[in-house]
């Protein structure tokens, strides 16, 4: 029994190693199972990226009977044309700026003060209460802070209009619904949103660094600000780049909170891209959705120019 | 004919009588027929009668609500109890999006068999334009059609073919809070003319009587149009827009920064629901108690008022107008699409004239259920003739005093335009009402341009 099986083992070893079976069939076999991914990644993302290039060179109106026609760079033409494209973009980048820092600022600095809890209960609880937030389902999130943020019956106002007395009825600020303060109000759910997510990034990364690390600089003098500084600090970066690389893409497109906290007013700071976009391609006219496509392509590439800056300064130095 | 021909013609007839009313679908008509032995007769039966989508029906009727349809009326679950095997969903449209009915269309499909939730000057032009519906002309009955109060008819046909089935009707009237009017000392009654309206508003503010004189909600088919329309309804350029730089509409615009004097300050704040239409401020001022004046579609001082301490307190009356104005207001209905690639149509018209008659829905819409209380009133003749003729308890004085403004409303025309123009010129005529713009012509102005830009783009 054991000879027949080592017999078939060297038959088979014969055939791989290049006898009967010819390179080529090998070569199938591999592709074979590479089939199901790259259907899946043609199909679903390739395809309609390219179905969308496709679209912004053309008059394609989706109410129209009339069919599409290629009418070349015309589209992008009219977009940066528009003032309401260059106006569009540059909210969509005020929000970024605006909520960037406070995906990494504040989850560092919760990050380093949880890892440095000792008690492992404790610790524990700590990951756990700033995770809840982030378990919270978008629905819900958005209906709590627009409760919190209401002008006539938000606890916020309540606040500051009836216990504090800083405002009043007639003067309190006005968080949502197109104000200047709509973009810091909707950055500051977003952060609260994200920080227990955001956090456990880093403290993955506190915990991919040495401990010896930082004992060894403390015994050469270092004070706590230098460790951070020169030991924790390049030790988080590649953990920091790619969440200014996540965040930034989903700053720059965000589009669900600003359909709810600002809807389609042109003048509201939540009028971004992406809403200007929806707007040409689904509500005005014909929905103009070859005009629509040149906005999210011209956006897209905005985006693509910053990240490339962005991963270029977070590249890996030394 | 022998008599066995005759009694296969027979069935085979009444098999197919059953199957054009839509009684039973192709499937069951082929089984009864090879049942009864005619086999390919049937088939030639289903080619000969060329079964029409109407006709076909391979699935339950189907129709789909828009959400605050069914939040709105308790009621509609008890006509579909008298449809067994409906297939009753809830529509996709959120903030009157409606792209998932045109995409389909465009593939000549449709999961649904009729849309309830259709207002006409909102969506119903690009329904045309996309090829989604189709008129109801052929399956609407005669009596119906006949019933429908005229100008609702007129706001529901575009050349003459009836592209909306009526289903519940708003009017834009006013509303006030007794107990605040009363505290300040002025009337409880619908103030007569815009000029009453200003000078109760102040009163309220100066007697501290509530925080606030008087709100309305700063879309501008819910508080331009309506006050423009106070004063003159020929406010329409020949393409059915809205003429923006109409003396009406400007005196309107002036109007609304008069009445902002006095109102609470987050008026012109987008609403936080269905992309900033719904949930408005207006009607959280009104729900809270803090303003005494308020004009909208009945529905909203009604819905937000049952949240009162007291709300006996409410009253409403027709909109107010202007010393030398038409006295007219905005109506629109809310309706039902039949969508083209829809099936079981007869059975759809069957069903909506059961729901559109269903007089419980309507008594449960005047007089409001345990935390609604709609106030949306029905399209046809018949129901006001009813009560004017013998009046049931539960019907109140406003009933008749809304089918009265009904006769001198008028609907926003229809076109693709209908509801963007609104939409697009808001923050434009907005910047008079914040005293950014000091000219109100010189701001509507720029709204028509902006208009006229965007139709053009196409």
């Amino acid at each position: 029994m054991a000879q027949a099986i080592a017999n078939d083992e060297v038959e088979l070893g014969a055939r791989v190693a290049g006898g009967p079976v010819p390179a080529l069939q090998k070569g199938m076999g591999e592709w074979l199972f590479l089939v199901p991914a790259l259907v899946f990644f043609i199909g679903y993302q390739v395809w309609p990226i390219v179905r969308v290039l496709w679209l912004s060179f053309t008059n394609f109106q989706l109410l129209s009977d009339k069919p599409a026609q290629w009418v070349g760079f015309d589209n992008y033409t009219q977009a940066l044309h528009d003032p309401l494209m260059w106006a569009s973009l540059g909210r969509a980048a005020l929000f970024t700026i605006m909520f960037l820092p406070g995906t990494i600022i504040l989850p560092l600095l919760l990050a380093i003060l949880v890892d440095r809890v000792a008690n492992q209960r404790l610790a524990t609880l700590y990951r756990v209460i700033l995770l809840i937030p982030a378990v919270i389902p978008s629905t819900l999130v958005f209906v709590l802070w627009k409760w919190m943020y209401n002008y006539q019956s938000g606890p916020i106002n309540h606040l500051l209009v009836n216990t504090l007395g800083i405002f009043t009825l007639q003067n309190a600020p006005q968080w949502l619904g197109g104000t200047a303060l709509t973009l810091p109000a909707i950055a500051i759910m977003e952060v609260w949103w994200g920080l227990g997510y955001h956090t456990i990034f880093f403290i993955a990364g506190l915990a991919a660094i040495p401990k010896e690390l930082s004992d060894a600089a403390r015994i050469d003098g270092a004070n706590e600000w230098q460790v951070f500084w020169h030991v924790i600090r390049p030790g988080l970066a590649p953990i920091m780049m790619i969440l200014v690389v996540l965040r930034f893409g989903s700053a720059m497109a965000v589009i669900d909170e600003y359909l709810i906290f600002g809807g389609f007013n042109r003048a509201s700071p939540t009028y971004t891209w992406t809403i200007f976009m929806y707007d040409q391609a689904f509500k005005t006219g014909l929905w103009r959705q070859g005009y629509g496509a040149s906005i999210g392509m011209i956006g897209a590439i905005a985006m693509m120019v910053v990240m490339a800056g962005l991963l270029w300064i977070f590249r890996p130095k030394g | 004919m022998s008599g066995r021909n005759e009694q296969e013609y027979l069935f085979q007839e009444a098999a197919r009588r059953e199957l054009a009313q839509g009684r039973i679908d192709r499937r069951d008509f082929l089984t009864r027929s090879l049942l009864t032995g005619l086999g390919l007769a049937g088939v030639g039966a289903v080619a000969k009668s060329s079964i029409t989508p109407a006709f076909a029906a391979d699935r339950p009727l189907t129709p789909t609500f828009y959400q605050w349809i069914q939040d709105l009326h308790p009621g509609i679950p008890a006509v579909n109890a008298k449809f067994p095997g409906i297939n009753y969903q809830i529509a996709p449209v959120e903030g009157f999006g409606i792209e998932r009915f045109v995409a389909e269309a465009k593939n000549q499909q449709s999961t649904w068999d009729v849309y309830v939730g259709q207002t006409p000057f909102v969506e119903m032009s690009a329904f045309i334009k996309a090829g989604v519906i189709e008129p109801w002309d052929n399956y609407i009955p005669k009596d119906v059609i006949d019933d429908i109060i005229p100008s609702i008819r007129e706001e529901c046909t575009v050349d003459g073919k009836l592209y909306s089935w009526p289903f519940f009707l708003d009017v834009i009237g006013s509303a006030w809070h007794s107990g605040i009017t009363s505290k300040a000392g002025v009337p409880s009654a619908a103030p007569a003319t815009w000029d009453e309206f200003l000078e109760s508003s102040k009163k309220i503010v100066d007697s501290k009587a509530a925080p606030w004189g008087a709100t309305f909600d700063a879309h501008g088919w819910r508080s331009l149009v309506p006050i423009t329309h106070s004063m003159s309804t020929k406010v329409y350029t020949s393409d059915g827009l809205f003429d923006f730089t109409s003396e009406p509409a400007i005196e309107a615009l002036k109007l609304m920064k008069q009445i902002m004097g006095y109102s609470n300050p987050d008026i012109l704040l987008e609403g936080s629901s269905d992309a900033g239409v719904n949930s408005t401020t207006d009607e959280i001022a009104w729900a809270a108690q803090r303003v005494g004046l308020y004009f909208k579609y009945f529905n909203s001082p009604f819905r937000f008022a049952a949240s009162w301490d007291d709300p006996k307190l409410l009253g409403v009356g027709p909109l107010p107008k202007f010393s030398n104005g038409e006295g007219s207001t905005v109506f629109w209905t809310t309706g039902c699409a039949l969508f083209k690639y829809g099936q079981n149509k007869d059975k759809v018209a069957e069903y909506i004239k059961a729901l559109t008659y269903d007089p419980q829905i309507w008594k449960d819409s005047i007089v409001g259920t345990p935390g609604v209380h709609p106030f949306q009133l029905p399209p046809y003749k018949s129901f006001y003739a009813d009560w004017a003729a013998n009046k049931p308890d539960w019907v109140p004085p406003a009933v008749g005093l809304i089918r009265g403004q009904l006769d001198r409303a008028k609907a926003i025309d229809n076109n693709l335009f209908g509801l963007q123009q609104f939409v697009i010129g808001k923050p434009i005529w907005e910047t008079y009402l914040k005293g950014e713009e000091p000219d109100p012509k010189v701001a509507m102005t720029k709204v028509m341009e902006a208009v006229q830009a965007e139709i053009k783009k196409g």
